[in-house]
C-alpha cells in the first residue's frame, strides 16, 4: 500500500474506533445519492448515479442475437463493467481486472435472481431473441461501486427502449415501447472496519476495511449476497446487517421512483 | 468513404440533412470539471457527441524504462463505450482506429505542453466517448485540453479541433456521423490558436488543393467560437465562485 | 485589474519576465489557467502544481528507509531526498515529516533537511496553488483556523496539510473550503463568519 494511503487509513480507522465517520456521517446513513435518466440518447437506456463522490454510468443496448441451445426461447442479459483509468489513479488501462468482473457479476445476479427483465419477453421468433447488454462505466471512484451500479443499472433499465424488429432490420428510432420491468432491486453494502460496521463506505473507508458485504434485496426478500475480502462476520452481524439492508433500501427504492424523467 | 450505392442526400436545398450551412458548427457546450480524483477533467457535448476527458499527473513514469530524463512523457487513450453508437453494442478494448486516434491525440499535445518542467514524468491523458455522432477525435480533443489547463500543467496553447469534408461541390465543416460516412472527403484537423499551427492532420478522400484551402478557412473561423467557448468553460467555475461574493 | 487568462492567451504586446508565461516574437503569453495582474505584472495560477523552491517548507511521507537516506512521497512529479546522516533519529516508513527544501539537485530530485516528525493526526492533499491563501497574510488565516478549531495544523508548500487535536472534521472543511474559493475576496472575512456560526456545535 502507498504510505500515503497507510496514514490517511491509520486516521480513518483511529475514528472510527471511536464510532466516529470522517465527514461525520451517521454509521448506517448514505452519501448524498443523485440519478440523472436517459442522458445517453443513442443507447436504449442510461442513467448516472452518483453516491457522494463516486460517479458512474450505465448505457443498455440491444442488439438481435440468436439464444443459448438450452434456452431457445429466452433473450440473453449480459453485465460488464469498466473501471475506467480516469475514475481514479490506481485503475489502470488493460483487461478486466477481477474487481470489475466481481462488480458486473454481483449487479447481473441481483438484477438477474429478482426477475427484474423476463428473459421470455426478449424473444423474437424462431433462433432470435434480443440480448440486452448492461455496460458499466466508473466515471470516479470513491468507495461503494455496487450500490452506485446496481442504481444505476436499475435505472437505467427503467428508461429503456425496446427497438422493433422489421423485416430483418433493427428499428431504433420513432415510437419504440418501454422495456417491461417486472421489479425494483437495489443493493446495500456495508464495510466491516475491526468490530464496526458502516453502510456505504467512502474510497478511504475500503481502503482500511477488512471486510465488506453487499446484500441485495426487493421489498419482500433478499435476492443476492456478496462478501468480499477477508475479514469475517459473525451470524448476529449478518442477521443485523439483513435487517438494516431491507430498512435502507426502502429509500433506495423511492429515489429510483421518484427519480423518473418520463 | 461509404459506398455510393445507396449514398442518401446529404444536401437539399443548399441546407445539410440537420439544417445547418456548409460552414455551421453544431452546438457546443464545454463544462471544466466534474471528475474528483482527476487532475483536471472536462465534459463535453458537440452535437450529439458527449465526451469526457480526465488527466492525471504529472507523476513519476511507469514502468522506469518509460521514463526520459529530460521530460515529461505523455500517455494518451482514447476510447468508444459499447454503449456509444445508435447502432449496435460494441465490443469494448481498443481497437486500431482507437490505437490510431490516441496517438494522433498525444502528438497534439506533446507539441503545447512544456514537457521540460517535469523530467522523469508521465501525464496520463484519458478519452471516453459515452456517445458519438462523428467527429468525435476533434471533441476529445478539444475537451481534453480543457482537462489538460484545468490540471494547471503549463501549456504554450489551448489547442481546439474540428473538422471539414466535401460533399459534391461543397466544403462542409465539423462533419456528423452520416455525412461523414458518404461525404467524398474527410479531414480533421487541430489547430493551436496563438499561432494558428496546424497540430493534427489527417484526411481521407478526393480534395483539390483549393478545397483545403477553403477548408481551413472554415476551420479556423469556426475555431474562433470553439476557443471562444473553451476559455468560458475554463472561467467559469471560477467566475461562479466569485461572483458569488460579489457586492 | 485583473482578469482569468488561459494557456497561450496574450498577456502583453511587449517581452515582460513573468512567472508562469512564455515570450515568442517579442510578446508575452500566459502557460496557464490563472489570474494575470496588469498592474503588477503578476500571473498567478488558479490550478497548479509545485515547483519546488529552496528554503520551502513541506509536508512529506518517508516512503523507503534505507541505510544512507530516505525517499520522501511529496505528491509531486518530484522525488524528495533526505541524507540519513543529518538525521539524528531513524524514520520509518509512513512518517510523517515536516522538512525544509535544502537544494534541488540536477535530477530535478527534492534535496530535504531537517525533518520533524508529524505523529498521528489527519494527512490531506489539495491543490498546491491554493497553499498561500491557506496560510494567510502574515500567518493570519492558519491562526484563525487553529484558534477557532483548536486543531494543530501544519501546511506545506507541496499541497499537503496536516491537522490533529481538537476539531479536525471542522478545520477540514474550512481548508477544503478554501481551496474552493482561495481566488476571491473577503475569504478571511468570510471563514471567520463560518467559525463563528460553528461555534459550540
Amino acid at each position: 500500500m502507498h504510505p500515503l494511503r497507510q496514514v490517511k487509513g491509520e486516521y480513518v480507522k483511529g475514528m472510527l474506533a471511536k464510532g466516529i465517520r470522517e465527514e461525520g456521517r451517521g454509521i448506517f446513513n448514505y452519501r448524498p445519492i443523485k440519478i440523472t435518466h436517459s442522458l445517453l440518447p443513442n443507447a436504449e437506456g442510461s442513467a448516472q448515479v452518483e453516491i457522494g463522490n463516486t460517479k458512474v454510468l450505465v448505457g443498455i443496448k440491444l442488439d438481435v442475437a440468436t439464444p443459448m441451445p438450452d434456452k431457445p426461447d429466452e433473450g440473453n442479459l449480459m453485465s460488464m463493467a469498466e473501471l475506467l483509468p480516469l475514475a481514479s489513479p490506481e485503475y489502470e488501462s488493460g483487461p478486466p481486472s477481477p474487481d470489475s468482473i466481481e462488480l458486473a457479476r454481483v449487479v447481473d445476479r441481483g438484477i438477474r435472481a429478482a426477475g427484474v427483465i423476463d428473459l421470455k419477453s426478449l424473444f423474437i421468433e424462431e433462433g432470435k431473441v434480443w440480448s440486452l447488454f448492461i455496460d458499466i462505466y466508473v466515471l470516479n471512484y470513491d468507495g461503494n461501486l455496487f450500490d452506485a451500479c446496481t442504481l444505476a443499472a436499475m435505472a437505467a433499465l427503467s428508461n429503456t427502449r425496446m427497438p422493433g424488429y422489421e423485416d430483418g432490420k433493427v428499428v431504433r428510432e420513432g415510437n419504440l415501447a418501454k422495456l417491461k420491468v417486472n421489479n425494483v432491486v437495489t443493493s446495500c453494502t456495508f464495510a466491516k472496519v475491526g468490530d464496526k460496521m458502516v453502510l456505504d463506505p467512502n474510497g478511504g473507508e475500503e481502503a482500511i476495511m477488512d471486510g465488506r458485504l453487499t446484500i441485495a434485496n426487493d421489498e419482500n426478500v433478499i435476492r443476492a449476497m456478496q462478501k468480499g475480502l477477508p475479514g469475517s462476520f459473525t451470524e448476529k452481524e449478518l442477521e443485523h446487517l439483513i435487517d438494516m439492508s431491507f430498512e435502507k433500501s426502502k429509500e433506495l427504492r423511492d429515489i429510483i421512483v421518484n427519480s423518473k424523467s418520463d | 468513404m461509404g459506398s455510393s450505392a445507396n449514398k442518401p442526400e446529404l444536401i437539399v436545398n443548399g441546407k445539410r440533412l440537420d439544417g445547418r450551412a456548409f460552414g455551421e458548427l453544431r452546438p457546443l457546450k464545454i463544462v471544466a470539471g466534474g471528475l474528483k480524483n482527476a487532475a483536471g477533467s472536462a465534459y463535453l457535448e458537440w452535437g450529439n457527441n458527449k465526451v469526457i476527458a480526465g488527466v492525471y499527473g504529472p507523476k513519476e513514469a511507469l514502468p522506469k524504462h518509460t521514463q526520459d530524463p529530460e521530460k515529461a512523457v505523455v500517455k494518451c487513450k482514447y476510447s468508444m463505450a459499447p454503449f456509444s453508437s445508435l447502432e449496435e453494442h460494441n465490443r469494448s478494448g481498443p481497437n486500431r482506429r482507437a490505437i490510431e486516434i490516441s496517438k494522433v491525440t498525444r502528438e497534439v499535445f506533446e507539441k503545447v505542453i512544456l514537457l521540460e518542467d517535469f523530467p522523469g514524468s508521465e501525464i496520463d491523458i484519458y478519452i471516453e466517448v459515452l456517445q458519438s455522432d462523428g467527429g468525435t477525435r476533434a471533441a476529445g480533443i478539444t475537451c481534453a485540453a480543457v482537462a489538460l489547463a484545468m490540471s494547471g500543467i503549463p501549456m504554450t496553447d489551448l489547442p481546439y479541433a474540428t473538422s471539414v469534408g466535401k460533399v459534391g461541390d461543397h466544403m462542409i465543416l465539423d462533419l456528423n456521423k452520416i455525412e461523414d460516412n458518404y461525404s467524398d472527403a474527410d479531414m480533421p484537423v487541430a489547430i493551436g490558436p496563438r499561432n494558428g499551427e496546424i497540430l493534427l492532420l489527417q484526411m481521407d478522400g478526393t480534395l483539390t488543393k483549393q478545397d483545403i484551402k477553403e477548408g481551413m478557412d472554415l476551420i479556423r473561423k469556426a475555431g474562433e467560437t470553439i476557443s471562444r467557448l473553451q476559455r468560458e468553460a475554463l472561467r467559469a467555475p471560477y467566475e461562479r465562485i466569485s461572483n458569488k461574493y460579489k457586492n | 485589474m485583473s482578469r482569468i487568462v488561459v494557456p497561450g492567451e496574450l498577456l502583453a504586446e511587449k517581452p515582460l519576465r513573468i512567472e508562469n508565461a512564455i515570450i515568442e516574437d517579442d510578446k508575452t503569453y500566459s502557460s496557464v489557467l490563472g489570474v494575470y495582474h496588469e498592474d503588477k505584472t503578476s500571473l498567478i495560477p488558479l490550478e497548479g502544481l509545485w515547483y519546488p523552491r529552496r528554503d520551502d517548507i513541506v509536508i512529506g511521507i518517508v516512503e523507503d528507509a534505507r541505510l544512507n537516506s530516505y525517499s520522501v512521497d511529496l505528491n509531486s512529479p518530484y522525488k524528495g531526498i533526505i541524507i540519513a546522516k543529518f538525521v539524528e533519529t531513524r524514520l520509518q516508513r509512513g512518517d510523517v515529516v515536516e522538512c525544509e527544501v535544502k537544494e534541488i539537485d540536477e535530477t530535478k530530485t527534492v534535496v530535504l533537511m531537517r525533518p520533524k516528525v508529524l505523529e498521528g493526526g489527519k494527512v490531506m492533499d489539495i491543490k498546491p496553488s491554493k497553499i498561500p491563501r491557506v496560510i494567510g497574510k502574515a500567518n493570519t488565516m492558519i491562526q484563525q483556523i487553529q484558534d477557532g478549531t483548536k486543531s494543530t495544523v501544519m501546511v506545506g508548500m507541496n499541497g499537503r496539510v496536516w491537522a490533529r487535536g481538537g476539531n479536525v472534521a471542522l478545520a477540514t472543511e474550512i481548508i477544503l473550503m478554501i481551496g474552493e474559493e482561495a481566488h476571491t475576496k473577503g475569504l478571511t472575512e468570510r471563514v471567520k463568519t463560518f467559525l463563528a456560526s460553528k461555534k459550540g456545535v
